[in-house]
């Protein structure tokens, strides 16, 4: 069996994925719903708007890069 | 081909005898991109009148469109072409006209039987409720002393009428809900009873000017409507005769129309004088001898003069007169990278003075793409849906996506194939590092104990990469591809700054990001030797790389702080974020290969120990084809999206400014209209 300390580095990496998660899909809510009233006022707009919705989506992968370096290199 | 074309500002001068000729000419040589006249930008020059025919042109197409309306004819109406030379005959023989005349006696006949039998339903509605009273309907008025109202209530008003002499006709029916009523009353005490009724929900209704019983008359009317509804499914058919007969012809006017009328109301877009016209207009560099020969070849009396030849400096931009300030761009792209000029569209097109980042997208997307999905099982089906759709697709948004899916599922293939050595989430052959009872690779799976000797030697470690095993490789993979591509980024903005201004510029505007970014990139570098594998590497090994990363850091902002200020220093946490943005493509892969993995291991036990038997056998088969079908499914969402989000936040922000106005020159395109030659322009 797993020691405990596995367990809280599984624990660590899935806080980690699953915080950053939250705290991109907050920030792009607000964008998105932003996005899409642009969007259907001019619809050449969308390729700015894209860009500006997945901006955040950064934060998600580097709670990612942490829970992998914690799993893999811990 | 990195750059927009060249282009060459060429002015047109012709007598206003010649004004058709040269409207014909301008059309023909299809590459004059006109620059249009602003009022009082040349002394003695106006804008000039829409031809004569122009006026005629625009009514008959007016009356072209309003057919076409009433008639359900769109763009997507399917018709035979005709060729240009019998339309501009047919439009010229007062065709529209006669067409018009026959369909609006149609269509003014349908609207009549509409009318009529909206009218006759309304009477219809009235009868039913007046129907249900035993009382004929002209004994509801003439009376000296008595008046009476008619209508439905929602509840008994027997009881709230009492203090009023009156008399009460109710129709059965359910305590609550409308129901029909009559109230006869004495006269001047109309508003009152309204009154009171108003509290039990009263609707009037007016009884209609007949007589005899409302069960009759509503006969009548039932029977006339459907006289009406006969009448009018007859005008249907009619106007679908006419829609037969004339759809070619509409949709073939309507194109000759509109581009007679564009060509008639030319001249509203160039300065013109007394007897003389100037047109302004922007040729690529290549064919400007051609156009100035074919022009004046084509019509006496014009004379064609190349103003300048625009170059890449913003200097010249600056110093042209406002409307000739910017050039437009006309993309340089060979046939496939044409496909992805569609994704610089979204953000805008470039300027006359930047690379065009067409070409970039065409080699990283579809790389990034097959990097991510790297799976020969999933490849196949993306390489067929795309050469499909490149074959079938004529909208441009489904060509581009066609052409990701086709170019993408290549590499998937072949990173699928020869790196990852994996088809469906499964490798080719057993590795070391399978989990026992979970995991599942083909060899295991068919039994194919020959399959290690054909892939030997052709995949890295072993079996190939594992998506779920070598994590580190493939984040480091993934970063080095990131620097690799952002220093691309930020080659293309010195390379634009340059040809904008200079290299002493450029180096000044772009050259202590760069700095920074390196010097981060080498900083970071040498930390995660430290930290990461500190067993190998001690302080002394790498002091170089983060002595030579600080001083590259202290560069840039010594370099930037001036005109950047305070951003020079809170930018350098961005460089890290703008490469681990790329381990994305590594997590996608990952999260791929995880789906794979359980979905794979549900479907194999249901086939061989879950169920048993055919059914078993059959249900297993059934998910296996389901779930992978909904990872390949989002795989073009995750994969696509993931990919297309790196070139166009990533890359394209490093050097992209965008906002060029698209080169589009006067130029006739024919769907429902053939070209024949020597066709007279006469309407």
């Amino acid at each position: 069996m797993a020691d405990v300390g596995t367990g809280l580095i599984a624990i660590g990496a899935g806080l980690a994925v699953g915080l950053a998660g939250l705290g991109s899909g907050m920030a792009e809510k607000d964008i998105g719903a932003a996005a899409v009233g642009a969007i259907t006022e001019d619809l050449s707009l969308f390729g700015k708007a894209m860009i500006f919705v997945v901006l955040p989506e950064t934060i998600v992968i580097f709670g990612l890069v942490v829970a992998i370096l914690g799993i893999f290199v811990m | 081909m990195l750059l927009p074309e060249s282009m060459s500002r060429i002015v047109i001068v012709g007598t206003k005898t010649h004004a058709d000729e040269t409207i014909e000419a301008l059309y023909s040589v299809k590459y004059v991109h006109l620059i249009d006249h602003t009022v009082d930008a040349d002394e003695g020059f106006s804008i000039g009148n829409s031809r004569p025919y122009a006026s005629k042109v625009a009514e008959r197409l007016l009356k072209v469109r309003a057919m076409e309306k009433e008639l359900g004819i769109d763009k997507h109406t399917k018709t035979a072409p005709i060729p240009e030379k019998e339309i501009i005959e047919q439009i010229s023989s007062d065709s529209v006209e006669l067409v018009d005349e026959a369909v609006r006696k149609v269509v003014d006949e349908r609207n009549d039987l509409n009318q009529r039998i909206t009218e006759l339903n309304a009477t219809k509605k009235t009868l039913e409720i007046i129907s249900e009273l035993p009382i004929d309907v002209e004994l509801y008025s003439g009376y000296k002393t008595i008046e009476s109202v008619v209508g439905t209530v929602e509840e008994d008003p027997t009881s709230a009428l009492t203090g009023f002499e009156c008399e009460i006709f109710l129709a059965a029916g359910a305590k609550k809900g409308p129901r029909s009523v009559a109230v006869f009353m004495r006269k001047g005490d109309r508003d009152k009873v309204l009154e009171v009724l108003a509290t039990v929900g009263f609707n009037e209704v007016l009884p209609p000017e007949m007589s005899g019983s409302a069960t009759e008359a509503l006969a009548a009317v039932d029977r006339d409507i459907n006289t009406a509804q006969s009448g009018l499914e007859v005008v249907q058919k009619e106007l679908e005769v006419l829609l037969e007969k004339h759809k070619a012809f509409l949709r073939a006017a309507d194109e000759q129309l509109t581009i007679e009328l564009d060509k008639g109301e030319l001249p509203l877009r160039v300065a013109s004088s007394g007897y003389a016209f100037v047109i302004d207009a922007w040729v690529p560099t290549t064919k400007v001898d051609y156009v100035k020969t074919e022009i004046e070849r084509m019509v006496p009396g014009t004379y064609v003069e190349l103003q300048e030849t625009r170059g890449r400096s913003m200097e010249e931009e600056e110093a042209a007169e406002p409307r000739f300030k910017k050039a437009p761009t006309k993309f340089g792209n060979g046939k496939i990278v044409k496909e992805f000029e569609y994704v610089t569209r979204l953000v805008s097109a470039p300027k006359y003075q930047e690379i065009d980042p067409s070409i970039l997208i065409a080699i990283f997307l579809p790389l990034f793409f097959g990097f991510m999905v790297g799976d020969v099982g999933y490849a196949i089906p993306f390489i067929i849906l795309g050469a499909y759709g490149l074959k079938v697709a004529h909208n441009k948004d489904w060509r581009a996506i066609a052409t990701v899916l086709f170019f993408g599922g290549i590499w998937a293939f072949i990173f699928g194939f020869f790196f990852f050595g994996e088809c469906l989430g499964m490798h080719f052959v057993n590795s070391s590092h399978m989990i026992e009872g979970v995991e599942w690779s083909w060899q295991m799976l068919l039994g194919l104990d020959n399959l290690p000797d054909i892939f030997d030697g052709i995949l890295p470690h072993g079996s190939g990469t594992g998506k779920l095993f070598h994590v580190g490789l493939l984040l480091k993979l993934s970063v080095y591809i990131g620097i690799v591509h952002l220093l691309i980024g930020y080659g293309c903005a010195l390379y634009n700054k340059t040809i904008q201004h200079n290299f002493k510029h450029a180096f000044k505007e772009v050259g202590g990001w760069l700095l920074g970014f390196l010097g981060v990139v080498i900083l970071c570098f040498g930390l995660a030797m430290l930290l990461i594998y500190s067993d190998s590497y001690s302080l002394n090994d790498v002091l170089p790389f983060l002595v030579i990363g600080a001083a590259l850091i202290v560069a840039e902002i010594a370099m930037n702080i001036k005109h950047e200020g305070i951003q020079a220093v809170l930018e350098l946490p961005g460089f890290i974020g703008n490469v681990l943005s790329y381990t994305r493509l590594a997590a996608i892969g990952m999260s791929k290969a995880g789906m794979a993995l359980a979905f794979n291991y549900i479907a194999i036990s249901m086939i061989g120990v879950g169920l048993g038997g055919i059914a078993g056998i059959v249900v297993g088969l059934l998910m296996f084809s389901f779930l992978h079908l909904m990872i390949w499914t989002l795989a073009i969402l995750s994969a696509g999206l993931h990919g297309m989000r790196l070139q166009l936040v990533e890359l394209m922000n490093k050097f992209y400014e965008g906002g060029g106005i698209e080169y589009k020159p006067l130029r006739i395109k024919r769907k429902q209209t053939i070209y024949t030659e020597n066709t007279t322009k006469e309407v």
